[in-house]
């Protein structure tokens, strides 16, 4: 089989799970209007607390239910107790909130953990290849694929189908509004912020054991995010979308063609589509 | 506040300094992060543009210096410059694509860039070093002890805070602060928004670049760290708790975030978490920043009135 495909494969696997990253950085911004700085952090929780249960014999499939709930739980918390008490200040300070955080996270988890990388195995039901004729690939990153793509569509009817999802999108454009028409808000900011972190946690259990658990990919997926919602368009589903495929394939097919520079070419990729369409994909203009 | 008051407050500090720290390295490094956070400073404070970038500025100045009195052999007031001009021209590009957004978009984009150019230093490993960074930044014979190299970074570092004083103060400085506040008025009083905006990045480019080159000449060394999100960070951090709007602020921020890492990382290795705990109670209980609180203090104890809020507050990122 060609060695493309097989990239390209991989890439769309990559790519949904940097659409789940993006798609909670996205929903936070649209409704809390900041850049939550903190989002890697979640992820980075994710992977080491799946590496977690794993050393403790638990069953990964429990980690994937469990740790996005624990994660989702204490991002929760911290919209609460931290979050809540900086609406009000100047922007500089939204961020400096989410940048300590990020920073608390990091390093707790080197203390806890240890600043070295760290293997977690792949699930024993999901270890080896398929083969259909000449096709051949991983069971797990098939599965990657197929469970984040069911995700992706719970996703978007949580959005487009439910009375929290209508909340979040009239929220994004009006938040006043929505809380003159007896929602709380307050509540549904809590709500959207520990979504954002469970899914991010959610990435980074799945991305585990394709890339293991080190301290410095919640930085690294950070980036990827920003890059992910500049290139799909602020604030849309579809652009994150379209934008983590885009980012994926790009990613992984240059790191056949030019390993040295797959990363750079993510980001050249990025200026591209800035240059073309200075609002992302599906961004709206304005 | 009188003109020549922040001026003096400079003066002293760089006085100060020598008096209170035994490390010339110490004292040069807390100038040195002031330069790059009054360049920050003129975009977040004087402009209201937030921008994660200020690394990309800081390690451009480290670079070409690096290169030019390593590989060219070429004198080192002109390196200084040509560090200088590179941190400007990389903020002119950036710039150029970045204020065409604004907000949230705008810092996505600018800490978006910010990683491209890690990757770009990254990959370039032929002219940066890669991983490596450049090593042996030569410094010229007659600054080569660390308090000797101090006194330069200090005559330059009070140049350049005249020279900021005195752009913030002029007509320009004035048209930044109206953009700050109110971009569409000042677009419908018929300024051209993207023109002022650019030409803040390309100053705040240029006192950034130069922080960084002398940076890789105090420490010897042009390290790819130089252009990592850390920097980039670590600048706006220090910009923010040190507080917007006025330019001694940011020498304020920068001796506390200086020192203060200075003394937590001798206590633990992990001393990055201290100072993520420090950021969030920070963001949580002040207001304005440092400078915001000893303005506050000072009117305290002076029983005047204390100073409007509009004047020190920058609303949009």
């Amino acid at each position: 089989m060609s060695v493309y495909l097989l990239q390209t494969i991989n890439g769309i696997g990559i790519g949904m799970l940097y659409f789940l990253l993006a798609v909670g950085l996205s929903i936070v911004f649209g409704l809390l209007r900041f850049v939550n700085f903190a989002h890697g952090a979640f992820y980075l929780l994710g992977a080491y607390l799946c590496f977690q249960a794993m050393q403790w014999g638990l069953d990964f499939w429990l980690a994937l239910v469990l740790v996005p709930l624990c994660v989702g739980a204490l991002g929760w918390l911290a919209e609460k107790l931290l979050l809540r008490r900086v609406y009000a200040k100047a922007h500089e300070f939204h961020i400096l909130v989410t940048v300590g955080l990020a920073l608390v996270v990091q390093e707790t988890v080197v203390v806890l953990w240890g600043p070295l990388g760290n293997n977690v195995p792949t699930p024993e039901l999901l270890q080896g290849v398929v083969m259909w004729g000449a096709f051949i690939y991983p069971k797990y990153r098939l599965f990657v694929i197929g469970f984040t793509a069911l995700l992706a569509v719970l996703l978007w009817w949580v959005l487009e189908g439910t009375r929290l999802g209508s909340a979040v999108r009239a929220g994004s454009e009006s938040t006043e509004t929505v809380s003159l028409l007896g929602i709380d808000v307050f509540r549904v900011f809590s709500l959207v912020f520990a979504l954002g972190a469970a899914t991010a946690a959610l990435a980074g259990v799945l991305a585990a054991p394709i890339r293991g658990a080190e301290p410095f990919m919640g930085i690294e997926a950070l980036g990827v995010a920003f890059v992910v919602v500049v290139v799909g368009g602020l604030g849309s589903f579809g652009g994150a979308l379209v934008g983590g495929l885009l980012i994926g394939i790009v990613q992984s097919l240059m790191s056949t063609i030019w390993p040295q520079g797959a990363s750079l070419m993510v980001y050249v990729a990025m200026a591209a589509v800035l240059l073309l369409r200075p609002h992302g994909l599906l961004g709206r203009k304005g | 506040m009188p003109k020549k008051f922040s001026f003096l407050l400079a003066l002293a500090v760089t006085l100060g300094l020598p008096l209170l720290l035994h490390s010339g390295s110490l004292a040069s490094e807390v100038l040195i992060y002031a330069l790059a956070a009054m360049g920050c400073n003129l975009l977040l404070g004087y402009t209201g543009l937030l921008s994660f970038g200020q690394g990309i500025f800081f390690g451009l100045g480290s670079y070409t210096i690096a290169i030019l009195l390593t590989r060219l052999q070429c004198p080192m007031p002109l390196a200084l410059l040509a560090a200088v001009t590179a941190g400007s021209l990389g903020a002119a590009m950036v710039g150029w694509v970045a204020i065409r957004q604004r907000g949230t978009y705008f810092v996505m984009l600018t800490l978006a860039f910010a990683q491209m150019f890690y990757f770009v230093a990254y990959t370039a490993s032929g002219l940066t070093g890669g991983d490596n960074g450049l090593l042996d930044v030569p410094r010229p014979a007659l600054l080569n002890t660390p308090w000797k190299y101090y006194a330069f970074v200090a005559a330059i570092f009070l140049l350049a805070f005249a020279v900021l004083q005195r752009v913030t103060e002029s007509i320009f400085g004035r048209t930044l602060l109206a953009i700050r506040d109110n971009e569409d008025r000042a677009a419908a009083v018929g300024y051209s928004i993207k023109r002022f905006k650019l030409l803040a990045f390309v100053i705040s480019g240029a006192v950034t670049g130069l922080a960084g080159g002398l940076h890789a000449m105090m420490t010897g060394i042009a390290p790819l760290s130089n252009a990592e999100y850390h920097t980039s960070e670590m600048i706006l951090v220090i910009t923010v708790i040190g507080g917007t709007g006025n330019l001694f602020a940011s020498v304020l921020g920068s001796a506390f975030y200086v020192l203060l890492a200075d003394w937590l990382s001798t206590l633990w290795p992990r001393w990055l978490l201290l100072l993520g705990l420090l950021l969030i109670g920070v963001s949580i209980s002040m207001q304005r920043g440092l400078w915001g609180l000893a303005e506050s203090a000072w009117h305290r104890v002076f029983r005047k009135t204390p100073p409007a809020p509009a004047a020190a507050q920058g609303e949009q990122a």
